[in-house]
């Protein structure tokens, strides 16, 4: 008997959760064009060019976050996933991070047509 | 169905028969997502160390880019992506038609959002002279960009051809033949609907939305446009279904692993839509 009513218990919560999921997923897909939106209107805001830079790179991940943890559930899966996703996450983004830091440098610039011609002409003169 | 006999008994986020407790399809699945971020930061970045530097020939991008379209494409990505949630979602619970009418939903979505970046495409090589080989920003521009539409192309496959196994009998009686024929179609409906679609956009652009206009597109297109109708009744006539089918709620885990790849292909927009896109605007 007990037993019973504990399963019913467990499949009315299941019922449920699984209801209320599929607001959660309207409810971000809504979340997700409004600030798709946003990020649209800010380009055209005359703000200072590291504000918006700021802002379009928060929302951008804000975006990610919400797809990530809510449509591809691992708020509710186990937390290896999440580690394993965020290996290649942050591996992906330190090769980012380094490559721009690389290419940052001056002698990193490449070389425009003046330049080629001016080594050319050292060149030839020694 | 005796997968609706167990719905609510199967537990979507554990397995406790594997020693990690989680699916090994979704832990593959994760596994590989986690490769794919690794070779899109390469591309990313590559863009954008590229973009941050003068290179030769570099074209004027702003004029180039038609932010309207971008947007709507990474609208309609959004969206599949709801479609997916939901798709994925409907299979847990073992209700088969809805998961039909998801997937479907989730194909229709992705094909748009090819052919937007087809027009793209064709528009940047035709009419701006944008090609491989242009400039380095187009060799950046097309790899990055192309890459990721592979990857949509490859999500539509995938999602067309869970769509055509839902229609596996529970009977076993023999099903290969028509999956073929219905593979087959959708292939055609495919090409023929964006060839029609991007006829009718180039006939209103060069005539405006007038009766010439639709009278180009008929005379240019005519048969794309019958060979779409034809396939879209031989779509719907495969699409029926009123025996059992093997296909259920146990099946959720290869449509969820399915989905992780669809909404993986998402944020890898949500990056390039800002990173290539909106930050040219500043």
């Amino acid at each position: 008997m007990s037993a019973s009513t504990h399963s019913a218990v467990d499949a009315s919560g299941h019922g449920h959760h699984e209801a209320s999921k599929f607001h959660i997923f309207v409810q971000l897909a809504m979340i997700l064009a409004v600030i798709t939106g946003v990020e649209i209107v800010l380009i055209y805001i005359p703000l200072a060019k590291w504000l918006i830079v700021t802002s379009l790179v928060t929302l951008s991940l804000v975006k990610f976050m919400l797809v990530i943890f809510i449509f591809m559930h691992l708020k509710w899966d186990k937390l290896f996933c999440t580690i394993l996703f965020f290996i290649g996450l942050i591996l992906a983004g330190g090769t980012v991070a380094a490559l721009l830091a690389l290419f940052h440098v001056e002698d990193a610039k490449p070389l425009t047509t003046e330049d080629t011609a001016s080594i050319d002409y050292v060149v030839r003169s020694a | 169905m005796s997968t609706h006999a167990a719905a609510g008994a199967i537990d979507h986020h554990h397995d406790h028969t594997t020693t990690t407790g989680i699916p090994n399809k979704k832990l593959f699945m994760w596994a590989f997502l986690a490769s794919d971020c690794m070779f899109f930061g390469a591309l990313i970045s590559t863009h954008l160390i590229y973009r941050l530097h003068q290179t030769p020939n570099q074209p004027d991008i702003v004029g180039l880019f038609s932010l309207e379209l971008t947007s709507f494409s990474t609208f309609i990505l959004l969206m599949s992506s709801l479609l997916m949630a939901l798709a994925v979602n409907a299979c847990q619970k073992g209700k088969v038609a809805a998961t039909r009418k998801m997937l479907l939903g989730t194909i229709v979505f992705g094909l748009i959002f090819l052919t937007c970046q087809v027009y793209e495409f064709s528009h940047f090589v035709h009419e701006k002279g944008l090609t491989l080989s242009s400039s380095m920003f187009g060799s950046t521009f097309y790899t990055l960009t192309g890459t990721h539409g592979c990857h949509v192309a490859i999500g539509v496959l995938w999602l067309v051809l869970m769509y055509i196994r839902s229609f596996k009998p529970a009977d076993g009686s023999p099903w290969i033949l028509k999956s073929f024929v219905h593979l087959a179609v959708f292939a055609l409906v495919t090409v023929a609907s964006i060839k029609a679609l991007l006829g009718g956009v180039h006939a209103v652009q060069e005539h405006g939305a007038t009766a010439q206009a639709i009278s180009t597109f008929v005379h240019h297109d005519l048969l794309a446009i019958i060979v779409t109708a034809v396939g879209l009744v031989g779509l719907a006539f495969l699409g029926r279904s009123s025996k059992a089918v093997e296909f259920g709620e146990a099946n959720a885990i290869d449509v969820e692993s399915m989905g992780l790849y669809w909404h993986f292909v998402d944020i890898v927009w949500i990056v390039i839509f800002t990173a290539v896109y909106l930050l040219e605007y500043l």
